[in-house]
C-alpha cells in the first residue's frame, strides 16, 4: 500500500491521524484525502465516466427503431453493464496489506459501491427521461440494484476482476426470459426479476435480497484478492 | 536443488524442437486459460438458452438446427469474449509486461497461443454441446439428416469472438474492459437481428442469423429442398476474415516482434479485411428464394435448387393422405382432420387418388411480411398416372414454441386449407367459376365442417376458415341447401352431374 504522509494526511489504520489539539478542519482534510486516495485506487472516476457513457449510449440507442425484443432487452443490457462497472471498481491494487490495516475500509467500500450504484440509477434515469423505456424507472432501479448485488457477490467470491462472470451469465438468462415472457411462457421465478412485471413483489424481494447480500459482503469482506 | 549436469542444449533451428516447444507452450496456455473455468457456465447457458428452446420444437432438423444457431452463439459469446479479454490483459494485470518482452518468443506469437487456447476450449465446449443436441435430434427426427451449416457458422464464430475479446483486453488492459467489451459485443451481435429488414440487409452477415429473418425456423424450409449454404458460406468467410484481421492487427504493433513478423501480420490483417468486406458485400446481395432460404448469386450452386426426393408417408383408406416423412408424426392428425372432406369426395368421378403435401413457397412482402403459398410436389415419389392433389399444410405445427397452435386449431386449419384444395380439385375450380360451382364448393366445405367467411370479411387470423359466399344471394342459398342434403343424396347427384358442373353447364336452379 502506498505510504501516506503523516502530516495532515490520513491512514486507513484508524481514524484520521489527528493530534488531540488539532482543529476539526485538519481532521476533515484528512478524511477527504483518505476518500480521494481510495477513489483513486479503485478508479472510481473512470467508473463514473463509464456509467455516464453507457447511459449516453442508451439514450442514443433509444432513438433508433427497435422491434419488440430489442425494446425489451436493450435497457437490461445497459443495466447489466452498469452493474459490472460497479463491481469492477472494487478491485484493490494493494491486497492484504490494505486489508490488514484499514479500519475505515468497510465504510469506504460501502460508500463506493452504494454511491456507484446510485450514480448508475441516476444516470440511467436521466438517459430514459422523455423517452419510453421498457419497464420504466422503478423496474430499472430494481434491475440495477439486483444485478449490482449479484456482481458484488461475484467480487467477494471471485475477485473484482472476475465479478462480471455472474452478471453476464445472468444477462443471458434474463434476456431469454424476457423474450419468453413476452410470448406468454418462460420461467416465472422471481429470481429472474428482470423478466417480472413491476408489481411482482417477489421479484422486488429477490432483487433486494441479492443487493443487500452483495452490499453486506463487499462491505465486510471486500473483493477477493489475487486475480 | 543443485544442478549436477548442464541442461541438454537443443539444436537451434530444429523444426522438431520448434514444434515441441510450441506444443509445450500451447499446453501451458490450455492449462491456464480462463476459458476452461468458463466452460461449466457456458454449458449451463447453452442448456438454458439453446438446448431447451431447440428441444421444445418438434423433432425436425429445419426447426431445431436454426434455433440452435441463434441461441448457441449468444450463449458462448459472453464467456468467450470475457475469457479472451481476461487472457489478453493477463501480462498487464500481473505486471509482467516488461518481463515477458525478453522471452524467446515474439509477443505476437505468445498472444496467438493464448488466443488459440481460449478458442480451443470454446470450440471443444461448443462441439460437446452441439453434439449432444444433434445426437438427441438425430434419435428423434423421423426423416432427414443433420443440417451442418448452422453448426459450422457457430463454430466459425467462436475464433472471431475470442479474437475480438483478446484484442480488446490486450490493447486496453483496464479492469473495466473485460465486462464492457463482453456486453458490448453481446449487444452488437444480439441486436443485429433488429437491424435486418425486408430480406435484404448487410446485417445478415451476423452469425446468429440462420436464414431468412422474417421467416425464422420453419418446418417447410430445407425439408423439400436442400438447405442453401449461400448465406452460411458468406458468414463463415466474414468470420474467418474478421478473425484474421483482428489477429493480424495485433501483430502490427512495434512491440509484437521483428520486421518480418510484423509484415506477415499486416498481410494477414489485410487479407482478413478483404475477406470480411467481400463477405459483407455478398450478404447485402442475398435475396429470399421461393423455398424460404437466402440466395446469394455469387455463391449459389444451381444443383441445390433440385427438390429432395422422398417417399411420402401415407394414411390408409379410399383416399390416402400423404405427407413428407419429416411430418410423419402429424399424419394421423392430418388424416383425421381431413376425414369429413374425404368422405364427401372419395370415389366420385375425377376425384383425386391421393392428397399429397406440397412444398410451401415464400415471398418477401413489404414491412418485413412474408407471403406463404403452395408449391409443387416435385420431390415426392408416387405412381405416375395417379390423380394427385397437392396441398400445403399450415405453416405452424402444433408443439412449435411460437406462436402456439393447439392440435385442435391445427386440425381446423388443415380441414379448411387442404379441404378447400381437395374440393377445388374435384370441381376443377379456377379463376372464373360458375355460380353453381361456387355454390357446390361452399356446400361441400360446409358439409365437411369448414367454417366459411363471406368475401370482404376478415378471416380468423389462424387460417381455420375458407372463402364463402355473400349471405342472402342465390348462390349462398343454394350452397346452404346443398350442404343440408343427406350425404348419399349429395354424392349421387355429384356422380351424375360432376362433368357438366365442371364444364359450367349447370345453373344454380339445377342444383338440388
Amino acid at each position: 500500500m502506498t505510504e501516506l504522509p503523516s502530516s495532515g494526511g490520513a491512514r486507513l489504520a484508524g481514524p484520521p491521524d489527528v493530534d488531540p489539539g488539532a482543529t476539526p478542519s485538519i481532521a476533515r482534510q484528512g478524511l477527504v484525502r483518505l476518500v480521494v486516495l481510495y477513489m483513486s485506487s479503485r478508479r472510481i472516476l473512470i467508473a463514473l465516466a463509464a456509467v455516464v457513457a453507457l447511459a449516453a449510449g442508451l439514450r442514443i440507442a433509444a432513438h433508433w427503431h427497435w422491434d419488440t425484443y430489442g425494446a425489451l432487452q436493450l435497457p437490461l443490457i445497459v443495466e447489466t453493464a452498469c452493474a459490472t462497472v460497479v463491481a469492477a471498481a472494487t478491485v484493490s491494487p494493494f491486497g492484504g496489506q490494505e486489508r490488514a490495516s484499514g479500519h475505515w475500509l468497510p465504510m469506504l467500500r460501502l460508500g463506493a459501491a452504494l454511491g456507484l450504484t446510485t450514480w448508475a440509477v441516476i444516470a440511467l434515469a436521466a438517459a430514459g427521461a422523455g423517452v419510453h423505456m421498457s419497464g420504466g424507472f422503478l423496474v430499472m432501479t430494481r434491475n440495477v440494484a439486483g444485478i449490482a448485488g449479484l456482481a458484488l457477490l461475484g467480487a467477494t467470491a471471485l475477485g473484482g476482476g472476475l465479478a462480471w462472470v455472474g452478471p453476464v451469465g445472468y444477462l443471458v438468462v434474463a434476456v431469454y426470459s424476457l423474450y419468453a415472457q413476452w410470448h406468454g411462457g418462460g420461467p416465472s421465478t422471481p429470481w429472474i426479476w428482470p423478466a417480472r412485471p413491476l408489481a411482482d413483489a417477489g421479484a422486488w424481494l429477490c432483487a433486494g435480497a441479492v443487493f443487500a447480500a452483495g452490499m453486506t459482503l463487499i462491505t465486510v469482506r471486500g473483493a477477493k484478492d489475487g486475480t | 536443488m543443485i544442478a549436477t549436469a548442464p541442461p541438454v542444449r537443443q539444436q537451434p533451428g530444429s523444426r522438431t524442437n520448434a514444434v515441441l516447444s510450441g506444443g509445450r507452450l500451447l499446453r501451458l496456455e490450455l492449462r491456464h486459460s480462463a476459458m476452461l473455468a468458463m466452460l461449466p457456465l457456458t454449458a449451463v447457458l447453452f442448456w438454458f438458452n439453446a438446448y431447451r428452446p431447440s428441444m421444445a420444437e418438434p423433432p425436425l432438423w429445419s426447426l431445431r438446427a436454426p434455433t440452435m444457431q441463434h441461441g448457441a452463439l449468444l450463449d458462448f459469446l459472453l464467456p468467450v469474449v470475457g475469457a479472451a479479454a481476461w487472457m489478453g490483459a493477463r501480462e498487464h494485470r500481473r505486471g509482467v509486461t516488461d518481463l515477458a518482452e525478453i522471452v524467446a518468443r515474439a509477443r505476437w506469437i505468445r498472444q496467438l497461443y493464448a488466443w488459440a487456447a481460449v478458442t480451443g476450449w470454446a470450440l471443444a465446449g461448443y462441439l460437446v454441446c452441439v453434439g449432444v443436441l444433434y445426437a438427441v435430434t438425430a434419435a428423434q427426427a423421423p426423416w432427414g439428416g443433420p443440417l451442418w451449416w448452422p453448426a459450422v457458422v457457430g463454430a466459425a464464430g467462436l475464433p472471431a469472438l475470442a479474437a475480438v475479446g483478446f484484442a480488446a483486453g490486450s490493447c486496453f488492459p483496464s479492469r473495466f474492459m473485460t465486462p464492457l467489451i463482453s456486453i458490448g459485443v453481446f449487444f452488437l451481435v444480439g441486436m443485429s437481428v433488429n437491424l435486418t429488414h425486408g430480406g435484404t440487409s448487410f446485417w445478415q452477415i451476423s452469425p446468429i442469423i440462420a436464414g431468412a429473418v422474417d421467416i425464422g425456423a420453419d418446418p417447410g424450409v430445407a425439408t423439400f429442398y436442400p438447405y442453401l449454404p449461400d448465406l452460411p458460406i458468406a458468414q463463415v468467410i466474414f468470420l474467418a476474415g474478421l478473425t484474421a484481421a483482428i489477429l493480424g492487427a495485433l501483430g502490427c504493433a512495434v512491440a509484437s516482434g521483428g520486421r518480418a513478423l510484423r509484415a506477415t501480420a499486416a498481410a494477414i490483417c489485410l487479407a482478413g479485411l478483404v475477406a470480411a468486406a467481400t463477405a459483407i458485400g455478398f450478404a447485402g446481395t442475398a435475396r429470399l428464394d421461393r423455398h424460404g432460404m437466402m440466395v446469394i448469386s455469387a455463391l449459389h450452386d444451381a444443383a441445390n435448387d433440385q427438390p429432395i426426393s422422398y417417399t411420402p408417408a401415407c394414411s390408409k383408406g379410399t383416399l390416402p393422405v400423404c405427407v413428407n416423412p419429416a411430418f410423419a408424426a402429424y399424419l394421423p392428425l392430418v388424416a383425421s382432420a381431413l376425414r369429413p372432406v374425404v368422405s364427401q369426395v372419395a370415389g366420385l368421378p375425377g376425384a383425386p387418388d391421393r392428397i399429397l403435401q406440397a412444398a410451401p413457397t415464400f415471398t418477401q412482402e413489404p414491412h418485413d411480411a412474408i407471403g406463404v403459398g403452395v408449391g409443387g410436389v416435385a420431390g415426392a415419389r408416387y405412381a405416375r398416372g395417379l390423380r394427385v392433389v397437392g396441398a400445403g399444410l399450415p405453416d405452424q405445427l402444433p408443439g412449435e414454441r411460437q406462436p402456439d397452435v393447439t392440435s385442435a386449431q391445427y386440425a381446423s386449419q388443415v380441414r379448411a386449407q387442404v379441404g378447400d384444395a381437395v374440393v377445388g380439385y374435384l370441381l376443377r375450380t379456377g379463376k372464373h367459376d360458375s355460380p353453381a360451382q361456387e355454390a357446390v364448393r361452399a356446400g361441400l366445405l360446409k358439409a365437411a365442417g369448414v367454417r366459411l367467411i363471406p368475401p370482404g370479411q376478415r378471416p380468423d387470423g389462424l387460417g381455420r376458415t375458407a372463402r364463402g359466399l355473400v349471405p342472402g344471394t342465390a348462390a349462398y342459398r343454394s350452397a346452404m341447401r346443398f350442404a343440408a342434403l343427406p350425404t348419399a343424396t349429395r354424392r349421387a347427384w355429384l356422380s351424375t352431374h360432376l362433368t357438366a358442373l365442371r364444364a359450367g353447364h349447370i345453373t344454380l336452379a339445377q342444383l338440388p
